[in-house]
């Protein structure tokens, strides 16, 4: 049973005929469900667990990347669903998943090539993507149960904990291996970052570090605050693990991973 | 698993990186090949490849498959099969490994085991005792 959840910038009306094809299109394919729309006084977290109590076992998100990436982790909470994806605009994470924009998304929902794929858990929060921390002076990256810790030597890095990356990593290696969301681990990785000539930050990928983990506890003197899928605030200490195969999701033959 | 010349691990082999923005403290194991070219206190272990480029700067026993040396170690090396010392390389500890060479220029103060002997020293280090006693018991009976 499929129960597509609308973001609430679809009530503009220029959105009011794609939707409609779309709607169409879910008919034809025999893939229609419930539909509710996104608003101030309707949280996803709420629409969803509603729709699992009446039995959906797909919940479709219809919107943008901000759309998915808010819908990943009240999916990833909830056992035994399937989450797919009908992006109305051009945006990276439905090419990273092979997902058509628009009209055409109901074929790759309707065909169900299904792939379960890891998550980063931070404290309760999972996320799809990165989770990116602000360097810090105080800043100790503890891994795998506080056996090493890592610290900036300079203070300048780009810090983040990577479960997939939609851009291909710049550098001098090229490892297929590297934010794969299938090997069950996450990436730390430092970017040393330096002032470029118009005060625009410039990353170093060729003195980049990256360290595969499991789990990793993220401390402080002071609190920081970190961002999961450019979403979501976590403030330290936070203890971040892979979840390996946590989420089912509807991909195209055309994803990146 | 190394290149022939530049001494480098192949890219896509390539698991975990210490680059030199970062310092790494503690029992450090890798699963993969390790290229090392920050700073590392303590201990590092792999089962496959470790290269230490020419800035990195090492306090720590190394246990590794492979080891390319470009920069500075203090520590003891206990290396499976091939240890390599660049002309940059600094070792201060003593070496253990089944094949080694070194490059002119090379620092190496410490004591150096090479060939079967090496790894056969490891060996004598871990007895068997079970099959020992079993091997005298037929010696006695034949």
């Amino acid at each position: 049973m499929y129960f597509y959840l609308y973001d609430s910038f679809l009530n503009n009306k220029k959105y009011v005929s794609t939707l409609a094809k779309i709607e169409n299109r879910l008919i034809d394919l025999g893939i229609n469900g419930k539909i509710d729309k996104l608003s101030v006084l309707k949280s996803a977290q709420e629409a969803i667990e509603d729709s699992v109590k009446n039995g959906v076992d797909t919940i479709v998100a219809v919107g943008n990347d901000k759309t998915f990436a808010k819908i990943v982790p009240i999916v990833a909470k909830q056992n035994g669903l399937t989450l797919g994806f009908i992006p109305l605009e051009d945006n990276v994470i439905a090419k990273f998943l092979g997902i058509p924009t628009g009209e055409k998304a109901c074929d790759t929902l309707s065909s169900r090539l299904i792939e379960r794929i890891d998550l980063g858990k931070a404290n309760d929060f999972y996320f799809f993507s990165e989770l990116n921390i602000p360097e810090s002076e105080d800043l100790t990256l503890e891994c795998n149960g506080g056996h090493f810790r890592i610290n900036s030597v300079n203070h300048s890095n780009v810090i983040k904990i990577c479960n997939l990356t939609y851009a291909s990593l710049k550098g001098n290696f090229k490892s297929r291996k590297l934010c794969d969301p299938n090997d069950g681990l996450l990436e730390a990785i430092f970017t040393p970052a330096s002032t470029g000539l118009l005060g625009k930050n410039q990353l170093d990928f060729n003195k980049r570090s990256v360290f595969p983990i499991r789990k990793i506890k993220i401390k402080s003197d002071h609190s920081l605050s970190l961002v999961a899928d450019g979403e979501t605030v976590i403030k330290t200490p936070v203890i971040v693990q892979v979840v390996p195969k946590k989420l089912k999701l509807i991909v195209g033959k055309e994803r990146k991973f | 698993m190394f290149k022939k010349e530049e001494g480098e691990i192949k890219e896509g082999e390539t698991e975990t990186i210490i680059g030199p923005s970062v310092k790494v403290e503690g029992d450090f194991h890798g699963e993969g090949s390790i290229v090392v070219e920050g700073q590392v206190n303590g201990t590092l272990r792999t089962n496959q490849n470790l290269k230490i480029g020419t800035n990195a700067k090492i306090k720590a026993d190394i246990q590794a498959a492979n080891v390319f040396i470009a920069g500075e170690v203090k520590g003891n090396l206990q290396i499976k099969e091939r240890a390599e010392l660049k002309s940059t390389a600094k070792v201060t500890g003593d070496i253990v490994t089944k094949i080694i060479s070194i490059e002119t220029g090379a620092v190496l103060n410490g004591k150096c085991t090479s060939g079967n002997e090496g790894t056969a020293e490891r060996e004598i280090m871990k007895p068997k005792i079970k099959n020992n006693r079993n091997n005298i018991l037929r010696k006695e009976e034949f």
